[in-house]
């Protein structure tokens, strides 16, 4: 299913920003805010995994329906996930088209990654010193 | 201990009347904060790094602050084209301190601005600013519009101390005088409260704008029966209110900056305000997320001109969002070494960004283990400005604010640690 990809601020994100690494924070941005009726179109029951595949890259995430939604558009935190799926090209701008990329939608039963799996992914190198 | 008119070092609303009780060097209490404020103020000093941490191969490694800061001169000194991005929670004087150091290297300054209200500045740019403070908006307001924002996840104080709910001196009950206008592409618990809640198609603001724009200029018969998705009844509704308030006030966020049309859909919103200036009073505000991200452009401005995304390398500064903002640099595999300071581009920024900042020599001062450590060399933890340290920060209508330290933690202020880092660069390039 195709759909219209839209990020921004949740308070769960915003209460997670001080611990990143922390379980909360995950949770927070992992999340993919969809309309019940597309869940129900994708066969999908809530808490169950949707893969977003966008212009820059794909992604595991946990569905969570939203009525706020309208059908035909998903709303993910902004966060890691998000970024996993965004071009990175601006239009002379300096945005990012955080709010009107076009994604494929399909049920997964692969997991969820961690944050820090995103940027191993990347070529980072996860610091594991204070995870509780 | 019980420490009173504590500024909120979040978001752009800077509240300035938190009660915060500490017992030792931990925070117990905080009262009048949103969730948001509160999460900050009860959690920032759990999850602080102990000391700098460095990579040595495959790991990483305690660092001391000489060493994380040598290392961080050096990167900087051997750099071509060094990016030194974020600056919004911290302080103006941090910020100050960036700047010198960006000229004097050559180096290119971008704050978070240019991935959140940069689009703005550019049509303020080309069409003015008709702002006001935010005091003005609570003591006058008859009229607030929420426009591609979300105050109850993102600001969640703004409508009670400044619009919806704050008491005005001008308005007999503030909250019954005042009508709120929300425009959204999805309902959001703010639109619900709203007189009117206006839901636009993704991506049709700057036509919704356009058609308001004619309906308050008299020229209602060239609006189509519907605007991406607005019925025109609504739309010659809300341009009725708008018309008949004594002052209105527009509040927007990035559902404006980030869609299609970006600066342009906010250049048509200055341009609705001053449409409407024809007839009574408006203003407009763009609702700033980190709480020191507007005194990054203030700051950037007094000392070089433009508010973002300054280039020093042709020895000038240099001003181009979509060539010299941060994103593009690294889209671009450009820079060639990275201090990345108060921010999280690891968190925020595209993954095609992530992968070249992870490829090159770069540095992070923040007080916390974030998205942005894994991708750096070397991180060196500093105080958290509002908790720790003092200093300056800008409210998101340009109030500047002395916010204020009530704890010692014992570590470094992000100023002192850029002004060491400074004088080692001076050192070698200035001798
Ligand atoms: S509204 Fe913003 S500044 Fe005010 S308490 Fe909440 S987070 Fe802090």
């Amino acid at each position: 299913m195709k759909a219209r990809f839209n990020t921004g601020r949740t308070s769960a994100q915003g209460q997670g920003l001080e611990a990143k690494a922390r379980p909360e924070y995950m949770a927070a941005t992992s999340i993919c805010m969809m309309n019940p009726v597309d869940l129900m179109d994708l066969e999908l029951e809530e808490g169950e995994r949707v893969l977003v595949r966008g212009p820059a890259g794909e992604v595991v995430l946990t569905a969570v329906q939203n009525e706020g939604v309208p059908q035909g558009t998903v709303y993910v935190p902004m966060g890691p996930y998000a970024n996993a799926v965004i071009d990175a090209g601006t239009h002379a701008t300096g945005m990012p088209d955080y709010k009107s990329c076009t994604v494929d939608l399909e049920p997964t039963d692969d997991e969820v990654k961690r944050p820090a799996e995103l940027m191993e992914a990347v070529g980072g190198l996860a610091y594991l010193g204070d995870e509780e | 201990m019980i420490h009173e008119d504590m500024i909120c070092p979040f978001c752009g609303c800077l509240c300035d009347d938190l009660v915060i009780e500490t017992e030792g060097s931990e925070v117990v209490r905080v009262d009048n904060a949103c969730t948001l404020g509160s999460h900050k103020l009860m959690n920032a000093g759990k999850h602080r790094l102990k000391a700098p941490i460095m990579r040595d191969g495959g790991a990483w490694r305690d660092a001391s602050y000489e060493e994380a800061m040598e290392y961080t001169a050096g990167i900087l000194l051997d750099a071509d084209r060094p990016l030194l991005y974020g600056w919004s929670s911290t302080q103006g004087e941090a910020q100050g301190a960036g700047v010198s150091m960006a000229e004097l290297l050559g180096g290119v300054i971008d704050s978070t601005t240019s991935v959140c209200h940069g689009p703005s500045i550019l049509a303020i740019q080309e069409v003015g600013h008709p702002g006001c403070t935010l005091g003005q908006v609570k003591n006058r307001a008859d009229l607030i519009v929420y426009w591609g924002c979300n105050p109850t996840e993102a600001h969640p104080r703004h409508m009670s101390r400044y619009t919806t709910y704050a008491d005005g001196y001008f308005l007999e009950n503030a909250f019954r005088d005042r009508k709120l206008i929300i425009v959204d592409v999805r309902k959001t618990e703010t639109g619900s409260i709203a007189d009117e809640f206006m839901q636009v198609k993704p991506g049709g603001d700057y036509a919704v704008l356009s058609a308001l724009r004619a309906i308050v200029r008299g020229r209602e018969d060239v609006v189509p029966p519907t605007v991406a998705g607005v019925t025109k009844e609504q739309l010659l509704r809300v341009a009725a209110l708008c018309k008949e308030a004594k002052f209105g006030a527009l509040f927007f966020g990035v559902g404006l900056t980030m869609s299609p049309g970006k600066y342009k859909n906010v250049r048509n919103a200055i341009e609705l305000v001053d449409d409407l200036n024809r007839y009574t009073k408006w203003t407009l505000t763009p609702l700033r997320g980190h709480y020191n991200v507007y005194g990054s452009n203030e700051v950037f401005t007094w000392m070089t001109g433009y508010p973002y995304a300054v280039d020093f390398s042709r020895q000038i500064a240099f001003y181009n969002p979509g060539e010299t903002t941060a994103v593009d640099i690294l889209a671009r595999q450009e820079c060639d070494a990275a201090l990345i300071v108060a921010s999280d581009p690891g968190a925020h920024f595209p993954k095609k960004c992530l992968e070249h900042l992870a490829s090159i020599p770069s540095v992070l001062i923040d007080p916390m283990h974030t998205m942005t450590t894994p991708l750096v060399r070397c991180q060196i933890p500093v105080a958290v400005t509002g908790m720790d340290a003092s200093g300056t920060a800008y409210r998101m209508d340009g109030v500047p604010i002395h916010v204020k330290k009530f704890l010692d933690l014992g570590y470094p202020t992000d100023t002192e640690i850029i002004t060491k880092i400074f004088e080692k660069v001076t050192e070698v390039r200035h001798p």
